[in-house]
């Protein structure tokens, strides 16, 4: 073409060298979208996992999760689900799946400077692995969400602070009841008064408790009076001559009749042995003794029984037992 | 009517340009465009729009995008956002800047020359004798153009891309391999679908405005000699302002 600059011919390989640029523009261009097809995953293996968040807030499609601040997923879609919660589906590769288990948690968290973080934290990684497909809750973390609610509760706190400090306050209030109680514990009734409000509510208190003394000083005498009644009935009852004194001899009477009996009856025991001992050859007659004796032995030990009995009743012989020969 | 003029003026001048890219995409969809004559045209306008400046341009991209990412990684840093300057980086440079860049160069250099070149063919009455002979000058020597300059506006921005990417991950990461997985990473998430989509639309367009609109400029010229110069002086800014236009727009779609 000659009506091209005449200084620059055109060469002979013109084609050749037209091809090798295309070649190279078509090789440099396959070869990245093939990378960027790589770098996407798209020739990866992957396993889906989606996490549930109340607000997807600063979530981006093409997000990393990252395990250990090393990416192990992607955000492929976000979506806002029927129930009005925001679903994050995230590709992640088999290979970085190992880093994700059952018990693995999920958080987002946003700080003041920079995008949002999708983070898993997976504590140990002997649990089961996280199975394909899985529906997880998301845990968040925002420093600035906490900042508006923090600024409104500390202003109502001051305000709250405000009120009780101030000209009229509660505080002020407080304070001047607190004078005015300490003034009357100063007073005539002191604490009393202090607390009971006025003096004539404390004269009241002291008189009633004066009342109480009296009556306590009664109650003495009275208790001083029951003593000597008492100690009267004792000396009538126990005392030398008493009741006690009289029955107690008339127990010891009978106890020295009552060994006079078995002293009587000791010796007919030992004359009807002697008798045994005679009439030892008339078999007959003995047989008699013999029943004789086990009544008299029996007559001998009511009588014992009775000693025993008075002396249980009327405890003055400490001598219980009874000797038989 | 004095103040309406210019504006008409200028209406009627996008008007033919509208019109003569339709013109040429018509010519382009039906396939007796594709023969040897109007392929010797492309090839000749190829080597005349990428290749001879290619050593120069990737040169040129190469300073003009390492000192773009040595501030913008620097200014990062400082900031304490070191793990967004690559992203950074990426998203104005790669998908942004170098390929208005190439299309202003290309435009420049031979956008100014398509339009003399088809306004002197008016002015010489070349293009008037061609259609006495029945030839279509459309068909003929503007199709040809236009597709070969998209297509080295494309392969230019593709080039100086990939040079961008390469400096981008050297200023990152230095000779070390290790950035390779982070570097990766932030590929995926600024080049989705969408963005290489858009990529790829806006440097065909880039391409196309800076052959469609010089030509309708050229085609207005007379056969007066004196009305090439006001030709190409109108077609490039034109182009230009077509040339932000599309950036514009683009940026437009993506972010707002």
């Amino acid at each position: 073409m000659e009506r091209e600059p005449g200084f620059t011919p055109v060469p002979r390989n013109l084609s050749f060298r037209v091809a090798l640029l295309l070649a190279l523009t078509l090789v440099i261009g396959i070869g990245f979208v093939g990378y960027v097809l790589y770098a996407r995953g798209v020739f990866e293996a992957t396993q889906r996992l989606t996490l549930v968040a109340e607000n997807a807030e600063g979530v981006s499609v093409g997000m990393d999760l990252t395990y250990a601040g090393f990416p192990v997923g992607r955000v492929n879609r976000i979506s806002l689900g029927e129930d009005g919660k925001a679903r994050i589906d995230i590709a992640v590769p088999k290979v970085d799946a190992r880093w994700l288990r059952a018990t693995t948690i999920f958080t987002l968290e946003r700080g003041i400077v920079g995008g949002a973080k999708l983070r898993a934290y997976t504590t140990n990684l002997q649990d089961a692995p996280l199975p394909d497909g899985a529906v997880r809750q998301i845990l968040r973390g925002d420093a600035t969400e906490e900042i508006p609610q923090m600024v409104a509760t500390m202003r109502a706190i001051l305000e709250n602070l405000e009120n009780v400090t101030g000209t009229g306050g509660s505080l002020q209030a407080n304070l001047g009841n607190l004078r005015t109680i300490t003034g009357r514990m100063a007073g005539r009734h002191g604490v009393l008064g202090g607390t009971l409000g006025n003096d004539e509510d404390a004269k009241k208190v002291i008189a009633v408790i004066e009342r109480a003394n009296a009556l306590l000083a009664s109650l003495a005498e009275s208790a001083k009076k029951l003593d000597s009644v008492l100690a009267k009935t004792d000396q009538r009852v126990f005392g030398a001559g008493g009741v006690m004194d009289e029955t107690q001899k008339a127990a010891q009477q009978a106890n020295a009749i009552l060994t006079e009996v078995r002293e009587s009856l000791k010796r007919v025991d030992t004359i009807l042995s002697n008798a045994q001992t005679v009439s030892e050859n008339a078999r007959a007659a003995t047989t008699d003794l013999q029943a004789l004796r086990a009544e008299v032995d029996a007559s001998i030990r009511k009588v014992g029984q009775l000693i025993d009995e008075i002396n249980r009743k009327w405890p003055f012989e400490r001598k219980t037992d009874i000797k038989l020969p | 009517m004095g103040l309406l003029d210019p504006a008409l003026l200028w209406l009627a001048a996008w008007g033919r340009a509208v019109r003569f890219a339709g013109i040429a995409l018509a010519a382009a969809l039906s396939p007796s465009t594709y023969r040897a004559r109007t392929r010797d045209v492309a090839l000749k306008q190829i080597y005349f729009t990428a290749w001879q400046i290619l050593p120069g341009f990737v040169l040129f991209a190469a300073v003009f995008s390492l000192i773009v990412i040595r501030i913008s990684v620097t200014a990062a840093r400082e900031y304490g956002l070191a793990q967004y300057a690559l992203e950074i980086v990426l998203r104005t440079l790669v998908l942004e800047l170098i390929p208005l860049v190439t299309a202003l160069f290309v435009a420049l250099r031979s956008g100014a020359a398509i339009a003399t070149e088809v306004a002197l063919m008016q002015s010489s009455g070349e293009i008037r004798r061609m259609q006495e002979e029945g030839e279509d000058p459309v068909v003929l020597e503007f199709v040809p153009r236009v597709a070969a300059a998209a297509v080295s506006v494309l392969s230019l921005t593709v080039v100086s891309c990939g040079v961008a990417l390469v400096l981008a991950y050297y200023a990152m990461y230095g000779f070390s391999p290790w950035g390779a997985q982070e570097y990766t990473r932030t590929i995926a998430l600024v080049f989705d679908m969408a963005a290489l989509g858009g990529f790829t639309l806006k440097c065909m367009l880039f391409g196309a405005a800076v052959a469609v609109i010089p030509i309708a400029a050229g085609l207005h010229a007379t056969e007066r000699v004196k009305s090439v110069p006001v030709a190409v002086l109108g077609g490039m800014v034109r182009l230009f302002f077509a040339l932000g236009a599309i950036e514009v727009a683009a940026l437009a779609v993506k972010y707002v």
